[in-house]
């Protein structure tokens, strides 16, 4: 199951198919993370485009248990004004 | 009795009363037999867009244990006083007491120590460094 060479998940996406691409995979599965945590600010700054949206789990190969607990701590965090909601405010 | 962690923002200009506000819900809490497990005085932050017209705010994080009654009594305090902007109230299953990755960049930068590590992640599109190079 875990092969060692790195490989598209998925279909479709077409482009160069001789391109290898490092494989993703779920951070916060690989570091055992409790409760992802709204204060942390670091970490969520690293899960929005630079436009402010949550960047999707299908491009950070996040598991879907801590993308939704992602997703309700970066709302949060937009709540507190601590991120913000979009670039154009 | 339930664990809940508050945080609420308080206008910059009434930011020499967050002493006096912080011991007056501390009375409040402890005089419904509840306690304070976690208390951060963030301080006078950068928002990231305008509230009520004003750019920055006095952040306060609470982590306590108390009754829905004494809550209610907190929630009702924040929303009559003029000087709070903003509060967030969520459930927690257990008492917190380290401190929060704000307390501890605002101790690192006090003490001078090494910068937050921003170790990147790489997302799709331009990590091809395990490319067909060789």
């Amino acid at each position: 199951m875990r092969d060692e060479k790195p490989r598209r998940s998925g279909p479709g996406g077409g482009g160069n198919r001789s391109f290898s691409r490092r494989r993703k995979f779920c951070r916060f599965t690989a570091e055992g993370v409790k409760q992802i945590d709204y204060k942390d600010l670091a970490t969520l700054k690293q899960y929005i485009t630079e436009t402010g949206k949550i960047v999707p789990s299908r491009i950070t190969g996040t598991k879907a248990f801590y993308q939704r607990q992602l997703s309700s701590a970066i709302k949060r965090a937009r709540y507190l004004a601590l991120l913000p909601y979009t670039d154009q405010h | 009795m339930r664990h809940y962690e508050i945080v609420f923002l308080v206008h910059p200009d009434q930011s020499e009363q967050v002493p006096a506000m912080i011991e007056r819900y501390r009375g409040m809490i402890s005089a419904g037999g509840g306690t304070v497990h976690r208390l951060e005085d963030w301080g006078r932050r950068q928002l990231t867009f305008p509230i009520s017209k004003v750019h920055k705010a006095h952040y306060v994080l609470l982590n306590v244990e108390t009754d829905q009654k004494t809550l209610e009594e907190l929630t009702g305090a924040f929303r009559f006083s003029d000087a709070v902007l903003r509060h967030l109230v969520v459930n927690m299953d257990e008492a917190v007491t380290e401190p929060s990755p704000m307390a501890k960049a605002a101790q690192e930068e006090k003490e001078g120590g090494p910068r937050v590590r921003r170790d990147d992640v790489g997302f799709g599109g331009d990590d091809d460094d395990m490319g067909v190079n060789a």
